[in-house]
């Protein structure tokens, strides 16, 4: 016990003897959690790449106030377990002030209390903790569940004769809160949703849920969540021979390929701006998109923006508000955050506030379609 | 031929695994005292009459000890008992010591510190190399005192009847003799014991009486003092 | 009692007897290196400590009874929504919480057991198999009181009353004396009349029955303490993180706790804790190989596999039969 306290102590005034000189040099450490491997692999990848391409841009221009970013990544393997020890490890052996995590909601949710205590922000990909005092450090680039199921009501209530549909959704948070905003949002679409049905992420075949909502009498399904199902449900409508509208949500656009390929023009999807740039009018978000996908296409072709443009917020966002603020200290880094409204990101326009830590309340998303191979917006 | 009662008889003792019928129709008894052989070749049956008789088989028929009718399917009712087998193969337990393969042995015993000694002395006393290997890993001894210790193990259970399945199995002739006179002396002491053997040469210089079984069925009573020459013996197999 | 003297107390002096002390030495190593330290460490043995009440549960069924089950996670995760429920929707205070978990865990293992354990051999692995992947489906499913993905967060912390274990250091000693209580059990169980019996069954059930011993009875017995280590480790899980989902109990913990008890060693007494703790600090090691992490941890497995075929802790066990002993006259 003796050694450990003298241990300590030598530590302590070490680290003392150092803090005075080198702060002003030291990079300002950002970590991520992310599921490089696991269910999230995808796009928490992506989400990675995104985080680290707006970290160095902004080293390009000399960091945050003078200060170079340093991310450094971690894999949670998509498990809530290994989330925890990430950002133990990041927080106690590398010195992280501030967090721009993936989307392994679990993990993030996981690791909450432990944020709470060494008082470290975080921006997410993934939806918010339940705890109000965890939801205190946590903010998240994720437009509001109801965005998504909006874009495509709005669709059909505008361009199509559909009035009955059926939702169709993985058993995922997000997929369950989106499904609860549909059952409540159809209504006032003039829509009336006769079937949901759930799917597991890995099912093979979807015919028995599809042929149930379009015997229910629905002329679209609303599809969502991730991954291949996507081609599945595709499928299935046609071997059914059945003539049903499918509208899916957010996802890698290369996904939605052959799945266009099978269904046509009867195949719409939600995107966000990034993916769909070439058909927006110029403005401050056109603007924000080409200072992200600029770098990004030099470095990475045509991969799918949607999910590091949202990484990249993250960053901006977060340097933004440091800017702002003038500190680099993890509660007044928060508070900053939370100030933060007006912000023109990739996605959309940020606004936070003290009652609001998802910041985009405007909707963003468009809808698109596949016609000849090439994206286009429908709404 | 003429005692009344038998310790042990079987009749239309049967056994099938599965859709195969191993044993068919078995009437076969052990006296007071008696040392009984069950000969046979490859696949007779012996190890499922042994196994019939535990009640570790599916079985028909009945077995009577001392007048009563044993339970089926309830092998530890059997061996709770005092009729105690000693499986093929040795069956004693590799990654325990030696004492505790014995203190298995007598696992039905309640309490009774004395008597646990007792048993022990006894089976010191007829195998000593046990005494010395009491803390070694019984699975790194030799084939042949591990089959001491299986029987010494029996031993432990204080079996009223003694039912043993191949003790000579892979051991070399002088370890077999050595045990199988160990069985002897047991025998003189008055346990009764039915000895599941291949080599019968062996087994008949021991036995009182003996079986001949073949596909499943007894075939002959064998009076092992009418049996001098292999010869003759050969004539039991192949009749 | 024979045996306990008999093996604590050998007749002569073999190196391999201070050996026996080794993996001791290094488990205390290193969860006084974590101690001492801090950090996230800290972390990384708390979680193999959990481990380690999980995998002295498996080791008693799987190393000292010698049957398989792929299903124990079915048991934490019924023992952690239950603490995780009672604590945070109905306010309970932890230790009653864990208790009624753990009894119900133990109940639903009786149930389950007491049919299954009839069967044998692959049946009775598919059977676990199948009770596991039930359990997390009900944990995705039944989100009125499991809140699926979503978890339970804000579960309490460990604690007695209004005494809170809330710091690393804290939580780490707490689960240093649990896991050495069970430990010390699993010894104790090991040399005694129900150790002995579980050993019989283990080697086979038809000498066991033979000898008298209930096969069925056993293999139930073996199965609930189990069971209940398990859920112990599944309560102690969600209370030292504060959260639980269905993924935390999901197949990853069985792939996990079955890599544990196979390279700290199945059916010795400090295989599990060894286990845990090298299974939980080995990836990390590597954490400077980035991208080949996984493949220079599989590849420590393997050479583990080949040259400690048994486990590191049977390198020291006096229950493997060394060879100078084996070729004894
Ligand atoms: N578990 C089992 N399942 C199916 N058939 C079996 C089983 N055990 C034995 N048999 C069959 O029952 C018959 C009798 O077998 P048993 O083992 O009793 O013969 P044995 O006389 O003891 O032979 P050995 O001298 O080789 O030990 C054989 O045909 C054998 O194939
Ligand atoms: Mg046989």
């Amino acid at each position: 016990m003796k050694y450990h306290l003298i241990l300590s102590a030598l530590t302590v005034g070490g680290l003392a003897s150092l803090a005075g000189p080198a702060i002003a040099q030291e990079p300002f450490k950002i970590g991520i959690s992310a599921g490089l491997t696991g269910y999230a692999a995808t796009v928490d990848r992506a989400w990675r790449d995104g985080v680290e391409l707006a970290a160095a841009t902004i080293n390009a221009k000399g960091g945050i106030k003078g200060r170079k970013v340093q991310i450094i990544v971690e894999d949670n393997r998509s498990e809530p377990q290994e989330a925890v020890t990430v950002y133990r490890k990041m927080l106690s052996s590398d010195g992280v002030g501030m967090f721009i995590s993936g989307c392994v909601s679990a993990g993030n949710f996981a690791a909450a209390p432990i944020l709470v205590r060494a008082e470290v922000p975080m921006v997410l990909c993934s939806i918010l903790p339940q705890q109000p005092a965890q939801v205190k450090w946590a903010y998240t680039t994720l437009p509001p569940a109801g965005f998504e199921v909006e874009t495509r009501l709005a669709y059909l209530k505008d361009k199509t004769q559909v009035r009955k549909i059926g939702v169709l959704h993985d058993p995922t948070p997000y997929a369950n809160l989106q499904k609860t905003v549909a059952e409540k949002e159809a209504a006032k679409y003039g829509i009336e949703i006769v079937g949901i049905e759930q799917y597991k992420q890995d099912d093979a075949d979807l015919s028995v849920q599809i042929s149930k909502m379009n015997s229910a009498g629905a002329g679209a399904i609303l599809k969502i969540g991730l991954g291949g199902t996507t081609l599945t449900a595709a499928k299935n409508i046609k071997q059914l021979g059945l003539n049903m509208l499918l509208l899916t949500s957010l996802e890698d656009l290369a996904v939605f390929r052959p799945v266009a390929e099978v269904l046509g023009d009867k195949f719409f999807f939600v995107a966000s701006p990034s993916q769909v740039r070439d058909a927006l009018p110029a403005g401050p978000l056109a603007t924000e998109i080409d200072r992200f996908l600029a770098p990004w296409r030099e470095k990475y072709g045509d991969r799918d923006p949607n999910w590091a443009s949202r990484g990249w917020d993250g960053l901006m966002l977060t340097a933004a508000a440091i800017e702002k603020g003038g500190s680099f200290e993890g509660p007044k880094v928060r508070d900053a955050i939370e100030g933060l409204s007006g912000y023109q990101g990739t996605t959309g326009v940020y606004d936070f506030s003290p009652e609001v830590h998802q910041g985009l309340t405007i909707n963003p998303f468009v809808l698109g379609t596949i016609v000849d191979g090439k994206v286009k917006v429908v709404q | 031929m003429a005692n009344p009662e038998p310790i042990l008889k079987a009749t239309g003792l049967s056994a099938r695994y599965g859709h195969v019928e191993a044993l068919k129709s078995v009437d076969m008894h052990v006296e007071e005292a008696e040392l009984v052989a069950v000969l046979g070749p490859n696949g007779a049956g012996k190890s499922t009459l042994l196994r019939a008789i535990m009640g570790l088989v599916e079985t028909g028929g009945t077995v009577h000890f001392r007048g009563k009718a044993l339970p089926r399917h309830d092998t530890v009712a059997v061996a709770s008992q005092g009729i105690i087998l000693v499986p093929e193969g040795r069956g004693i337990f590799g990654p325990m010591s030696v004492a505790e393969n014995l203190q298995l042995g007598a696992y039905r015993l309640q309490g009774g510190k004395g008597e646990y000694e007792r048993r022990q002395a006894r089976v010191f006393e007829l195998f000593p190399r046990l005494k010395e290997r009491l803390s070694q890993v019984a699975g790194s001894m030799s084939g042949g005192e591990q089959q001491m210790l299986a029987i010494g193990r029996a031993l432990m259970a204080d079996p009223k009847i003694l039912l043993l399945d191949e003790p000579s199995l892979g051991l070399a002739p002088r370890v077999m003799t050595e045990i199988l006179e160990k069985l002897r002396v047991l025998n003189e002491q008055g346990l009764p014991i039915v000895l599941v053997e291949q080599k019968a040469p062996l087994a008949l210089k021991l036995a009182r009486r003996a079986y001949l079984l073949s596909l499943g069925r007894i075939v002959a009573a064998i009076d092992p003092r009418e049996v001098q020459s292999h010869d003759e013996l050969a004539r039991y197999y192949f009749a | 009692m024979t045996s306990l003297l008999a093996t604590t107390l050998p007749s002569r002096f073999r190196w391999t007897d201070t050996l026996a002390w080794l993996p001791w030495i290094i488990s205390a190593g290193i969860v006084g290196y974590a101690f001492l330290s801090g950090g996230y460490v800290v972390t990384l043995v708390v979680f193999a400590l959990i481990y380690a009440v999980f995998v002295i549960g498996l080791n008693i069924f799987m190393g000292f009874t010698n049957q398989v089950s792929f299903g124990q996670n079915a048991f934490a995760a019924i023992s952690g929504y239950t603490s995780a429920v009672l604590t945070t929707a109905y306010e309970w205070t932890t230790l009653p919480a864990i208790a009624v978990g753990v009894a119900l865990a133990v109940l639903c293992a009786f149930l389950i057991g007491y049919p299954t354990l009839r069967l044998k051999g692959h049946y009775l692995a598919m059977g676990t198999l199948a009770i596991g992947l039930i359990t997390y489906e009900i944990s995705v499913e039944w989100s009125s009181v499991t809140q699926g993905y979503m978890g339970i967060s804000g579960i309490p912390p460990l604690g007695i009353g209004a005494y809170e274990v809330t710091s690393d250091r804290g939580q780490l000693a707490l689960l240093v004396v649990i896991v050495l209580i069970l430990t010390f059990m699993s010894a104790r169980i090991r040399t005694s009349r129900l150790g002995r019996a579980f050993f019989a069954v283990a080697g086979s059930e038809d000498a066991a029955r033979a000898l008298g011993v209930d096969v069925a009875r056993y293999k139930l017995a073996s199965f609930i303490l189990s069971a209940a280590c398990a859920a112990l480790a599944g309560s102690l899980f969600v209370h030292v993180v504060g959260f639980v989902s269905p993924e935390v109990f999901g197949l990853h913990m069985v792939i996990l706790s079955f890599t544990m008890l196979y390279v700290g060693g199945i059916g010795t007494v400090a295989g599990p804790l060894l286990g845990a703790l090298i299974v939980s600090l080995l990836p990390d090691t590597f954490r400077a190989f980035k991208d080949y992490q996984d493949l220079a941890y599989g590849a420590v497995l393997i050479l583990l596999l080949i040259y400690a075929p048994r486990g590191l802790a049977a390198l020291f066990d006096r229950y493997v039969p060394a060879k100078k002993v084996g070729g004894a006259p």
